[in-house]
């Protein structure tokens, strides 16, 4: 491989190693709980993209599965965390209004255009 | 590997890398959950699209880049995915309206 390309692939690897950390910033200082798994979802985009070009850095095709592997595990993590979160509020809000408030995503639909 | 190669994988990783910050600046710079999700979108789908093409004209036709090529399907069958459970989960959670962007609803708080 050539010299300058090597250079400039571990510039890439830097690059999106300081992104992720401004993401962690992100995460950190995120308002609300979906700012957090935005900025969580981006660093593993991060991550993805750093495993993909240590794969050709290192000439290891495992790496590749590796990646693969990142990617489908990143994807859980927020699968699970947004149904936990939303059972958590069902739950407060249950506790909060009573049983017959339905937080069902096309009824707050409807309860938002009644209020209009 | 000819230099025309080498010129064209610096080219395609360095778009890659320009579509990485754009997305961080917007993460930093949207006011809304909303507007920080379509930021961070631009990320997911052309700053990986062009890192791979990048790292596929410097691998050839190889095994590998057709692993990479798999990981890069597979991130965008599962990116568009989470983005609607995140912003089903915004509009589940929040009581207020949605459509109002985060500024004016603070210029309309600052008025009452």
């Amino acid at each position: 491989m050539d010299g300058n390309l090597e250079i400039f692939l571990k510039a890439v690897i830097i690059f999106c190693a300081c992104i992720s950390i401004i993401c962690f910033v992100r995460a950190v200082i995120g308002p609300t709980i979906p700012d957090r798994l935005v900025a969580i979802n981006m660093i593993g985009t991060q991550m993805i993209i750093i495993i993909s070009v240590l794969t050709i850095l290192l000439k290891e095709a495992w790496l590749a599965d590796v990646a693969a592997v990142y990617a489908l595990l990143s994807f859980l993590g927020v699968v699970v965390l947004t149904k936990i979160y939303i059972g958590i509020y069902r739950k407060k809000h249950a506790e909060l209004f009573g049983e017959e408030e339905e937080t069902d995503g096309i009824s707050i639909q409807e309860s938002q255009v009644n209020d209009k | 590997m000819s230099t025309f190669r080498v010129v064209l994988a610096i080219i395609l990783l360095a778009i890659g890398m320009l579509f990485i910050l754009l997305s961080v600046i917007g993460v930093f710079r949207m006011k809304f959950v909303m507007n920080r999700m379509h930021a961070a979108a631009l990320g997911d789908t052309c700053g990986l699209l062009f890192m791979i093409l990048g790292l596929i004209t410097i691998s050839g036709f190889t095994f590998t880049s057709l692993k990479l090529l798999g990981v890069l399907v597979l991130f965008w069958l599962t990116s568009p995915v989470s983005g609607h459970l995140l912003s089903n989960m915004v509009k589940s959670t929040m009581n207020s309206d949605l459509t109002v962007h985060a500024d004016q609803k603070e210029l309309e708080n600052k008025a009452k």
